[in-house]
């Protein structure tokens, strides 16, 4: 009978009315940004020249900022009270080719033995951060290890699965150029996204990842260099994404589903009438 | 004639008032999603006893189908027929485009604070007798590798504290370990973050693995030091009173 077909309708109308109403208006806020969420390093889509052996480019200065406090390296043997290099600011920059990290910190000297690092996880197993230490209950993978000297004037790609392993890789992939100027130094690290090497971290656009830092001052006390080694500024582990390029097919289906509403809104107007004048 | 329509509303807005206003008052605020459920079981009741017979279903769906036939409106009715029509593909498409578009957050911590240690390490007494030597001796080892990271006031506020995330565990709140047995801590020192299970997140603790350096004694004398100097005690058994 009409009058069941259009209660049906109706019924169903009211349902989802209902539904997408109450969830307007109950739907829950984005979770509040502890700590924790909220510091990550995010490395920003350009498609200007990227600035990978630039620390000084003015492009820089048009990336948003993240930074991090450091400690001094207490975790293990041997261990360092104080290290000189406190916080560091981070900022990326990638083309879907290339990616370029820019670390920013404050060194009040320049030093021959001054150096930098970036650690990242490698693949899809979590390692501890001091160089993909054994953990006991937790089955770690290894680290990469981007390490860049003053004295070398460019970096090494590193690998390191546990204290003491630590070792350069046979297939170099890592630049880094660096500049300091009046207690700043400027490091930029930069890599193809994509490397092929499994023992790199491969960075994929969209998928996030872990990075830590590590600091050396190379400054002499007492005619000896004080922060080598294990002695350093280190940070724990932090959230990493390369920004992935945006995904312009949800425009559609947001149409799609406009479309989709004004005609169900108009098949079931002409219904209800044509069922009144039945 | 808009009576059930009126009283099916009215009931909503005060199931709606009561459980997000009132009963606070009595317990703790709802979450949001709790409130939701509680909406639509209270949707779906009115709509079942609404429909229940046909008289009811045409005295109480005839003003909505008017409404949406749009049949003899005039001014403030046609008004809002048109803004309603004009709404519900905009929420539509709204909800479409917040199911579809990708997250710009990090991943959630989702990390236990106070796993389940092995079972070699439940039920452990300390050895160490409990007097003020052996609380000197552990505040004396706590100063010495302990306090870089967790305070010399046993706050976590120590000079190395602001670099690690996770920060080092405060014992002067007493969410830690006056919630812990003196076992517990046994484990958690000798162990260190390494020893954790997969959902402490071993990878990102800076709690170094003691076991290699300090004894276990000296580990069972720090737990004492720290207890006194937290001004914390430890969560036991409780002790049976003699009748």
């Amino acid at each position: 009978m009409a009058s069941r077909k259009i209660l049906m309708v109706g019924l169903v109308n009211l349902i989802l009315a209902g539904w997408l109403g109450t969830s307007w208006v109950f739907s829950s806020e984005p979770p509040p940004e502890g700590k924790e969420e909220s510091v990550s390093v995010r490395i920003y889509l350009t498609e200007e020249s990227l600035p990978t052996t630039d620390p000084l480019s003015g492009v820089w200065d048009t990336v948003p900022v993240s930074e991090f406090n450091l400690a001094p390296q207490v975790h293990w043997p041997d261990r360092i009270q104080e290290a000189t290099v406190k916080s560091v600011k981070v900022r990326g920059l990638h083309n879907q080719e290339e990616l370029a990290i820019l670390v920013e910190y404050q060194d009040p000297t320049e030093d021959e033995a001054d150096a930098a690092a970036l650690e990242f996880m490698v693949g899809d197993s979590k390692a501890h951060f001091a160089h993909g230490q054994e953990m006991l209950q937790v089955e770690g993978g290894p680290v990469n290890i981007w390490y860049w000297k003053k004295s070398d004037g460019k970096a090494m790609d590193m690998s390191a699965k546990g204290f003491k392993t630590l070792r350069a890789q046979d297939q170099q992939d890592v630049s880094a150029t660096g500049s300091w100027q009046n207690g700043t130094w400027k490091i930029v690290f930069s890599r193809p996204l994509l490397t092929g090497d499994e023992h790199d971290a491969q960075i994929i656009p969209g998928n996030w990842t872990s990075v830590a830092f590590a600091f050396w001052d190379g400054n002499l006390i007492e005619g000896e260099v004080k922060e080598k080694g294990s002695q350093k500024a280190i940070s724990s582990w932090w959230y990493v994404r390369a920004e992935p390029p945006p995904d312009d097919s949800i425009y559609g289906y947001v149409v799609l589903g406009l479309v989709i509403a004004v005609a169900f809104e108009l098949v079931v107007a002409r219904k209800l009438r044509k069922g009144k004048s039945a | 004639m808009k009576g059930p329509l009126l009283k099916a509303g009215i009931i909503l807005a005060c199931m709606y008032v009561a459980i997000k206003f009132i009963l606070p008052l009595f317990t703790a605020p709802l979450p949001a999603s709790l409130i939701f459920l509680y909406m639509m079981l209270t949707f779906s009741s009115i709509m079942i006893f609404f429909t229940m017979s046909g008289e009811s279903i045409s005295e109480f769906m005839g003003p909505v189908y008017r409404f949406i036939s749009g049949e003899g409106q005039e001014g403030i009715a046609k008004t809002a027929r048109l803004l309603v029509f004009l709404i519900f593909p905009l929420l539509v498409g709204w909800q479409t485009y917040t199911k579809l578009a990708p997250s710009d957050l990090p991943p959630a911590e989702n990390r236990t604070i106070h796993p389940a240690p092995p079972g070699e390490f439940v039920g452990l007494a300390n050895p160490t007798p409990d007097t003020p030597d052996t609380i000197a001796m552990g505040q004396g080892l706590y100063a010495a590798f302990c306090s870089p990271c967790h305070g010399g006031n046993y706050d976590g506020k120590g000079p190395a504290a602001v670099g690690f995330n996770p920060p080092p565990a405060n014992f002067s709140d007493p969410g830690t370990i006056a919630q812990l047995q003196e076992s517990y801590l046994f484990w958690r020192i000798k162990k260190g973050g390494v020893g954790l299970p997969v959902e402490g997140m071993p990878w990102k603790s800076a709690m170094p693995r003691w076991e290699f350096e300090l004894s276990d004694e000296w580990i069972w004398s720090i737990i004492r030091g720290e207890y006194a100097g937290a001004h914390q005690a430890p969560r036991t058994w409780e002790e049976e009173e003699d009748e």
